[in-house]
């Protein structure tokens, strides 16, 4: 994508008394396929282009966006930006200003062996019917009597410009897999999703990425399991046990439990309407919130990740996060105007935008529990009484990041170090500081899920991977539905 | 750059010219201004102008739908091309209908405000006031977004449907917060400035942050529960995104089979307006073109007719009720009709619960049972005897909404618009009480 409209841009909105500018064109292209109980929906084709430009003119800051690309048009929108700003300047009760940041001229790329747009509708629709085959079968006396499967393709494309010479492009394509399956048993009716809740299987990269994802084998996989999930009945144990939580969930629980409450523009209160605040305070650097086994990452640079970028949307180099250090709070992210806040260098390159007509904000990337040292079964050996939760379905924590809840999908009973079968709908119902205090052991395995992070207003959905090993909890309360 | 017909007649006989049989072209030309602000200062300002052309595309049977904001005769060219030639790649739909025949005429729904449209800086003296307001009322500090968006669109189909729409909205958000814990959430939304009430929602928020401070212990288990109408708007959409027949269909709806059933209380009646003075999602014609216009989707208890578009309706033997969505048909403007109970009333009816003043983070365990969990946040309160004690915080609820639904106590006669970040279909709603919800805590 050619800079030439990026960099007009910024120069117009100096021109005009900008004190600091930058333009992202920002292009977004999706196909979608929907398979629903082995009838297809209508495809779907989705395009979006335009140029969003960011501005900080006497301690405001402005964002407008269009995709009316003339020279024109654009000459508007960067007037009535810097106009914008100069009147909310007045009503101002504190500037807002970047760290330094000097720019780069660079172009960086995902991984991709083969080109996404390739890929068709048809290659995409192919990949449901034949999962569609798979799950249309009887499953020990359950039969997914309704079928919702989605695959999609996207790719993100920028060019970003700024007043400091950053001059950056990029190319990010993706893959996705959803599904929703149904299925009546004894009385009642049951949806569940694969990957379980209501998460993706996905990745960056090139079309060879499907192929990462293993959909044939993961998908029916998991289909056999979640049919007797749903055919089980016996109840989790009551009261305090211990708890073995899988990949899956300790990677939720690390990115609403230590990646969100780490976002400092949310610990400063920007998002305090919306997505709320945290329970960790400006000053709250080096606080202990877990035991010395708590270790939490994000880290937008792990190739074929659905977070993926090697240069964040103002310019900043990406690297790796280190939220949580033996229990202590380490490292918050940072966007340039917050790290300017708390007396930075620069910022952490938590900056991110999805599409062009959204403000780039702090967003996590790939959050994820660290792995430590422990094997499966060395996790579950000297549990005398237990539970393993390997995936959920509901999950949702309060608006400080602080009173959190998991209900488990795929669940065990341990005891004496031996799984002992299927306990239906376990709950974790647990504080942020309870949860990493309780943390005694990781396992040696990293695995990851995809999922669409909501922030912001307008509110934008960002592509993330959450992530972690087998993790073990002492002693901590179980409820039941 | 073409306007809004201009775009439409090119898409189209450029659909067609590719070998289309039916075309669908919505165009539209969206424009918003925000203003956010936290700890009582403006953070950003925003502007975003959009300009985008949803196109349904079918041939031989086989359905597409697309996306472009690429309104230039290049892109659109490039776009409607790639869609058809995609089209044709696909299999044939068992379930293809024609696009309905028109041409229909449509209703205007009058929700349009020019001094919303054209006044860019009405926003920012505004935040000045909600926050100066907020503070006065007792708050110490306040956060949020004003936004005001216009949006103009133009439809024109192969069956002869075609017609323009304009309308305005007008949204604050706004939360307080009060020293010792206390927060209030205020909102208020609408299409015409003459029903955009900003201070008041200021003040509400201020009120509720004061009142909430100090929040005492409370024990879990069983309470009934008054949803204010910002709450009970985040479970009524929910209901009306369970009434669309494809939900119906694909097995994630816990209103499947209960056509015709009484699944709710005698008081509980639910509406979907197409066009609704100040509902902020009117809109005078569906994405086939098909007018919109008032649904039944409950009449005093049963569930009366799911929200269908030309595909769905064939399949269930009905009507386009004129909610495509040519995929997934959606309600436009739920309504609840108002009950009749006043606030103290309602508040005397509670022997033992919680007012829940706003909430957040509503997950399904099962999503075809409507088993979910939500979580309170902002000021909430313990009832005791009908009288509030004191407040509490920390809540979550846990129950499933065909549940709730047949446990409606009451209903307010008064009734409140909601569209927030947490609501996006707009609701009218009173508030709820509904016996007998669980409510749990983190364990120790």
């Amino acid at each position: 994508m050619s800079s030439d409209l990026p960099a007009f841009a910024v120069q117009v909105a100096c021109d005009l008394g900008a004190e600091f500018a930058e333009a992202r064109l920002h292009e977004n292209r999706e196909t979608a396929c929907l398979l629903r109980d082995g009838e297809p929906e209508p495809a779907a084709i989705i395009s979006s282009r335009g140029l969003g430009v960011r501005i900080l003119c006497k301690g405001a800051l402005s964002f407008a966006a269009t995709n009316d690309l003339s020279r024109d048009s654009i000459r508007i929108l960067c007037k009535d930006a810097v106009r914008a700003a100069e009147a909310s300047s007045v009503i101002l009760n504190k500037r807002i200003e970047f760290c330094e940041q000097k720019g780069v001229k660079t172009s960086w790329r995902a991984e991709e062996r083969k080109n996404i747009e390739n890929a068709s509708v048809e290659d995409l629709m192919r990949i449901l019917w034949e999962l569609d085959k798979t799950l249309r079968h009887d499953y020990d006396g359950i039969t997914f009597t309704n079928r919702l499967l989605t695959i999609s393709t996207m790719l993100e494309m920028k060019t970003y410009v700024n007043s400091d010479g950053a001059q950056i492009e990029s190319r990010v394509p993706r893959i996705q897999y959803s599904s929703y399956l149904t299925t009546p048993f004894e009385g009642k009716t049951f949806t569940v999703t694969i990957p379980p809740g209501y998460s993706q299987l996905g990745g960056s990269g090139g079309w060879e990425t499907v192929e990462r994802l293993n959909l044939q084998e993961y998908v029916p996989q998991e289909a056999k399991i979640l049919a007797a999930v749903i055919k089980n009945t016996s109840k989790p144990p009551a009261g305090v046990v211990d708890v073995v939580l899988g990949p899956e969930v300790a990677g939720i629980v690390a990115h609403e439990s230590a990646g969100h409450p780490g976002e400092a523009d949310r610990i400063q209160g920007r998002e305090a309407a919306q997505a709320g605040e945290s329970y960790l305070k400006p000053t709250d650097l080096g606080l202990r919130i877990g035991s010395d086994q708590a270790f939490v990452s994000d880290d937008p640079t792990i190739g074929g990740s659905m977070g993926f970028y090697l240069y964040d949307d103002e310019g900043v180099p990406a690297r790796k996060r280190k939220l949580i250090e033996a229990g202590v709070v380490s490292e918050f992210l940072q966007n340039r105007a917050t790290a300017r806040e708390f007396g930075l260098d620069s910022s952490n390159s938590a900056s991110r935008s999805v599409a062009f007509d959204r403000e780039p904000i702090i967003r996590m990337a790939n959050t994820f529990v660290e792995p430590g040292d422990y094997s499966f079964e060395e996790l579950l050996e000297d549990v005398k009484i237990g539970v393993y939760i390997k995936s959920f379905m509901e999950w949702n924590i309060d608006d400080r990041r602080f009173n959190e809840r998991y209900v488990g999908l795929e669940a065990y009973l341990i005891e004496d170090g031996q799984l002992k079968g299927l306990i239906r709908d376990p709950i974790l119902e647990i504080t942020t500081i309870k949860f990493w205090s309780s943390l005694d052991a990781r396992g040696r395995d990293l695995t990851f899920n995809a999922a669409m992070c909501g922030k912001g207003d307008p509110m934008q959905a960002a592509p993330v991977w959450t992530g972690g090993p087998h993790i073990r909890l002492r002693g901590v309360g179980i409820g039941a539905r | 750059m073409m306007n809004l017909e201009e775009i439409c007649v090119f898409v189209l006989e450029g659909a067609l010219k590719a070998g289309a049989a039916d075309v669908s072209v919505l165009a539209s030309d969206y424009r918003e201004d925000m203003t956010r602000f936290s700890n009582n200062t403006v953070t950003v300002v925003k502007r975003i102008s959009n300009v985008t052309v949803d196109t349904y595309v079918s041939k031989d049977r086989k359905r597409i739908v697309g996306s472009s904001s690429d309104p230039s005769y290049g892109g659109l060219e490039k776009f409607t091309n790639a869609l058809v030639e995609a089209c044709g790649s696909l299999q044939p739909s068992p379930d293809y209908m024609p696009l309905p025949e028109g041409p229909y005429q449509y209703v205007s729904h009058e929700n349009y405000d020019v001094r919303i449209a054209e006044d860019d800086l009405l926003l920012i003296d505004t935040v000045k006031k909600v926050v100066e307001t907020g503070l006065h009322a007792g708050a110490s500090r306040l956060s949020g977004s004003l936004t005001s968006n216009s949006v103009r669109s133009h439809l024109l189909t192969t069956g002869k449907a075609e017609g323009s729409d304009k309308k305005t909205g007008i949204v604050l958000n706004v939360r307080a917060f009060a020293d010792a814990g206390g927060s209030g959430h205020g909102l208020s939304c609408a299409c015409q400035l003459a029903g955009f009430n900003p201070l008041d929602a200021s003040r509400t928020a201020a009120e509720y942050a004061v009142r909430s401070s100090n929040p005492r212990a409370w024990e879990e288990g069983s309470y009934d529960v008054i949803l204010t109408p910002t709450v009970a708007a985040n479970i009524v959409q929910n209901v009306g995104a369970a009434s669309s027949a494809f939900a119906v269909e694909a097995g994630i709806s816990f209103l499947s089979g209960q056509l015709g059933e009484k699944t709710a209380v005698e008081s509980f009646t639910l509406r979907d307006l197409g066009c609704a003075t100040d509902g902020l999602g009117s809109r005078s014609f569906d994405d086939e073109g098909v007018p919109t216009k008032e649904n039944l989707i409950f009449e005093r208890g049963v569930v009366k007719q799911y929200l269908h578009n030309t595909t769905t309706a064939a399949k269930f033997q009905k009507v386009s009720t004129g909610n495509a969505g040519i995929i997934d048909p959606h309600p436009w403007n739920l309504v609840v009709d108002e009950g009749d109970y006043g606030w103290e009333e309602m508040l005397q009816d509670v022997k033992h619960g919680v007012i829940v003043t706003n909430n957040w983070y509503t997950r399904f365990q099962n999503l075809r049972a409507g088993e979910y969990s939500t979580l309170p946040r902002d000021a909430a309160f313990l009832i005791q005897d009908g009288k509030i004690v004191h407040p509490v915080a920390g809540l979550r609820l846990s129950d499933s909404i065909p549940r709730q639904l047949k446990n409606i106590a009451g209903l307010t006669k008064e009734r409140k618009w909601i569209q927030w970040w947490e609501v996006e279909i707009p609701v009218q709603t009173p508030a709820i009480l509904i016996r007998d919800v669980t409510v749990t805590k983190p364990k120790p």
